[in-house]
């Protein structure tokens, strides 16, 4: 390369667009304008669940789960914001094995869409579409906003899965709690590290169906750190004047048949028990498999 | 993690020590241990933190020296010198959110029981010190061989505490229970170096005055760094011990409780690299001498049946590893530059090498920048040295942590060595990823030994090597000639409109279909060189119309069936490949022609337009292939990659390589 080449080179990509190091493929090119820190190219991939088939936990395709365990499940419903594809598994290891955490506001704004799904399938069985009658549209203007205003829906607290102490010092953090931290300061819902591992069970990808849902029994407790409790109560006492059941979402990184979940949702509501409130809770995960 | 920290006068001066069990220390301290290797047992012992964050440990290690004053230190005395080290990392943990400033190193105590030792208590007063039985003859007996035996497994090694627990795993089953315990034993005998895995790449403390002078030095050299102060100038002297590059994350970390940990996003594919991970290495050991004996060159041709070329090289190697003895040792590994000509048979030529060098006890590496290289080579030299224990390491390889004198890997492995091998050989070093990352280099720097030798092999040698090498800086041999005797194929020039012009007229210029005719004609398999892997497909299209009764496939990076295809076109089932520069090294097809489509483009530079040639005339019984370089433009790449054929060839002429132009 002569020094003019170079020099014409050099000018040359100061008038190209701005690129970015793209975290999934890691080529440079025109970023995405909905996630941070990818190329449009990978967005455009991402396999999105837009339309669960399953709607108790979120599934994409069929779910033989839900239908076959006949009992009333701990969990109202899950939503998950992606499919558990060989793309998202590698991403997932990148972060969660490999310790990659730039990658965490991604994942994090991921299942941001997840949440707003949620949302929207919640506020649709409390408050299904009416057909807008004449009167309506013509004070539309008006109708609109005092509607809104009831349709609303917010959690009100957001838990994440725990791991257990060795794991955390081994991984250096808890990724549902990243994912949660993200969540919470996108939506201005607070999270409480309410559960504690209680057992060091092996990792889950290792074992099959029937193994991971007799692990998961007792596999959590209510966290003992008085701080926590005091938080929760406060937050407590805010819902109670409202009168409606609590509103809790567990946050996961991964939904594979839901035993780590339904086991922490366990625990979470005997502690709403314990203080003698009712609470409906829902699950949020980044991938559903 | 999080390890503690203390202080202790042993033999009138002061020495700061990491620990990973305390309690050992104690007992190490206070004159166990004796037997075997003899050391100062402590006069006081002041115990400045039982857990402080890894990184911050290691940075008062490399800091606090001893000084005449610490006598007479109190409590808060050391408090303020740990304050004063580590008060960038104070201030800037606080401001992401952490601990304030006034909340840390509340626990500084002298350790009792030490004081007193100028009293000639006996060493039975002194094992009150634990209060359990961990002080029992048995106790440190086994403590001692587990100790030897982590020294014997890590040495050479560069491992974070993860990959130690693998390894000990794999290879000792439970034989080391306690290994922390063992390593801290090693550590306080010198044995093995325990660090942060992102530290101050200062590595060891520099020592005495002329390690003062040089600091004073550097700082002036780099005066507008005074102007950075605090946290932007310690990131900046930050480094990943084990890949060298400048750690870019920092996150809350749950290990060491800081809520800003740096970690190296370069290597995490080895696992991750961080501010507190533990990183243990062995001490340094020196280099084996090459065994001069049966290291003479004609031996060596005679024994590895080496041509007279490939014998030349060898020879000058050889002399080069048994000189290195002579010059000053301290300098890093000397490099030796091995630049061989395709099809010159370079693995042959490093034979000799690696036999003096096994042959003297010492351990060598071979590391190539492919998988596949790795795994073509390992059984050839298994076969040539079978005393040898081998160990062949890729991404995923079975046997991860079998020792092995013999090491065969790919270069990112090497980043798991420290000061390792005595003969680190790296083939193909201008291909990539090897070319242009600095990451792998320092790797490669890192796994050899400071007096070891590096040497260096290449077809086409980076344009700074071969200046280097032409001014007399690097010292190198020549191998002008291939295996067989012949010269290498010059190409040929034939203008050509560019492949996209052809594709869009939906015809090929009759100049190269009447080259390719002759080709097919003479029963040569043909190498057509696209530089883009989209006009692959259409160049295939217009080649079937044309010869309709020939087998034509096309190949690229992205195609699942590549090796498969290279199968059939070495079987003589496809006569016809169109392939990118993805087979521009490594394939040995006898009887072949080669055409460079648009040899002009960019991506073809000098060194890839020679590795394409060369793929030409590599067989013996057929010697002269045709290179043709076709493109509507006559550049520098081509020129040059003809000039270093050419002035390859006449070397070999000049030097009587060349068969049937009679040796002289």
């Amino acid at each position: 390369m002569t020094p003019l080449s170079g020099w014409l080179a050099g000018i040359r990509s100061l008038l190209a667009p701005a690129g970015i190091h793209c975290l999934i493929c890691g080529h440079n090119s025109r970023p995405s304008a909905r996630l941070p820190g990818i190329c449009a190219g990978c967005e455009a991939g991402i396999p999105w669940i837009s339309r669960p088939r399953c709607h108790k936990c979120g599934r994409h395709v069929g779910c033989p789960d839900c239908s076959r365990s006949g009992q009333s499940a701990p969990i109202v419903c899950n939503r998950s914001a992606v499919a558990y594809t060989p793309v998202m598994r590698d991403l997932l290891g990148r972060y969660k094995y490999r310790g990659h955490e730039r990658l965490a506001p991604l994942l994090g704004q991921m299942l941001d869409s997840a949440y707003l799904q949620l949302k929207a399938y919640i506020e649709h069985l409390q408050y299904p579409p009416q057909v807008p009658t004449e009167k309506q549209n013509k004070y539309h203007f008006l109708r609109r906003k005092t509607a809104n205003l009831t349709i609303e829906w917010q959690a009100d607290l957001l838990v994440p899965v725990p791991v257990s102490d060795s794991r955390l010092t081994e991984r250096g953090f808890n990724q549902a709690e990243r994912l949660a931290d993200i969540l919470s300061r996108l939506r201005g819902i607070p999270q409480l590290p309410l559960l504690i591992r209680t057992q060091h069970t092996a990792k889950q990808s290792f074992k099959s169906r029937a193994e991971r849902i007799a692990d998961m029994k007792d596999a959590f407790a209510v966290s003992p750190d008085e701080q926590v409790n005091i938080q929760f109560s406060s937050r407590l006492s805010t819902v109670k004047a409202s009168g409606r059941p609590l509103q809790i979402i567990i946050i996961d990184d991964i939904y594979t048949t839901g035993s780590t979940i339904r086991a922490c949702a366990g625990a979470v509501r005997l502690l709403c028990a314990g203080y003698g409130i009712e609470a409906d809770i829902y699950s949020l995960t980044w991938a559903r498999s | 993690m999080r390890v503690g920290v203390y202080t202790v006068k042993a033999g009138g001066r002061w020495k700061l020590c990491l620990s990973l069990c305390p309690e050992l220390d104690r007992l190490w301290w206070s004159g166990c241990f004796l037997g075997g290797q003899t050391h100062m047992p402590a006069e006081r012992m002041v115990m400045l933190s039982e857990s402080l964050p890894l990184g911050w440990a290691v940075k008062l290690w490399e800091h606090v020296g001893s000084h005449s004053a610490m006598e007479k230190w109190t409590a808060r005395s050391w408090h303020a010198c740990m304050k004063a080290v580590l008060n960038p990392e104070l201030r800037e943990e606080e401001i992401a959110g952490g601990m304030l400033i006034g909340d840390w190193f509340k626990e500084v105590a002298e350790v009792p029981g030490f004081t007193d030792l100028q009293d000639g208590e006996g060493r039975a007063g002194r094992m009150h010190l634990t209060g359990e039985n961990a002080g029992t003859p048995v106790y440190l007996d086994n403590l001692s061989r587990a100790a030897d035996l982590l020294v014997s497994m890590l040495s050479g090694r560069s491992l974070l505490q993860n990959e130690v627990e693998a390894l000990l795993e794999e290879q000792a089953a439970d034989a080391v229970q306690q290994w922390m315990a063992a390593a801290q034993l090693a550590y306080l005998q010198g044995r093995l170096t325990l660090g942060a895995a992102v530290a101050s790449g200062l590595g060891s403390r520099t020592e005495g005055w002329a390690g003062a002078r040089l600091g004073v030095v550097r700082t002036a050299l780099r005066l507008p760094q005074l102007l950075r102060r605090g946290a932007a100038r310690r990131r900046a002297d930050m480094r990943c011990l084990r890949c060298g590059s400048a750690p870019t994350g920092r996150t809350p970390c749950a290990a060491c409780g800081l809520a800003c940990c740096a970690y190296c996003e370069a290597c995490l594919a080895l696992g991750r690299s961080r501010a507190c991970a533990l990183l243990i290495r062995s001490a340094a050991s020196p280099a084996v001498r090459a065994a001069a004996a049966g290291a003479s060159p004609t031996v060596a041709a005679r024994r590895w049946g080496l041509s007279a070329a490939q014998a030349g090289a060898a020879g000058a190697a050889l002399g080069f590893l048994a000189a290195r003895g002579k010059r000053a040792a301290g300098r890093g590994p000397e490099r030796f530059l091995l630049w061989a000509v395709t099809g010159a048979g370079k693995t042959e030529i490093t034979f000799p090498l690696l036999d003096a060098v096994l042959s003297a006890g010492g351990r060598a590496l071979v590391a190539t920048p492919r998988r596949d290289v790795v795994l073509e080579l390992a059984p050839r030299l298994a076969r040539a040295f079978p005393a040898a224990a081998q160990a062949v390491l890729y991404g995923g390889s079975p046997g991860r942590w079998i020792p092995g004198q013999l090491t065969i890997a790919t270069t990112h492995q090497l980043l798991r060595f420290y000061q390792a091998f005595d003969l680190v050989i790296i083939d193909e070093l201008d291909a990539f990823p090897y070319h242009n990352d600095p990451m792998l280099a320092f790797a490669a720097g890192q796994a050899c030994k400071r007096d070891g030798v590096f040497i260096l092999l290449s077809a086409t040698p980076p344009r700074k090597l071969q200046r280097q090498a032409s001014f007399g800086r690097l010292p190198h041999a020549r191998v002008p000639v291939r295996f067989h005797g012949h010269p290498l194929p010059v190409p040929k020039h034939l203008a050509m409109n560019p492949v996209h012009l052809c594709i869009r007229r939906g015809s090929l210029p009759g100049g190269l279909l009447q080259a390719l005719r002759r080709s097919l004609a003479r029963g040569a398999q043909i190498f057509l060189f696209a530089a883009r892997i989209a006009h692959i497909e259409p160049v295939l299209v217009l080649l079937r119309q044309v010869f309709p009764e020939v087998c034509i496939e096309g190949t690229s990076s992205q195609d699942p069936f590549r090796s498969a295809k290279v199968v059939a076109f070495r079987e003589r089932e496809i006569r016809i490949l169109v392939t990118t520069t993805i087979l521009e090294r490594g394939v040995t097809v006898p009887r072949s022609d080669v055409y460079i489509l648009d040899a002009d483009s960019g991506l073809f530079d000098e060194a890839s337009l020679v590795q394409m040639a060369g793929r030409a005339g590599r067989s013996k019984e057929d010697p002269a292939g045709t290179v043709m370089f076709l493109s509507p433009q006559w550049t520098r790449s081509q020129r040059k990659a003809i000039a270093q054929i050419r002035n390859m060839n006449t070397i070999a002429r000049r030097q009587g390589y060349l068969k049937g132009e009679g040796h002289q």
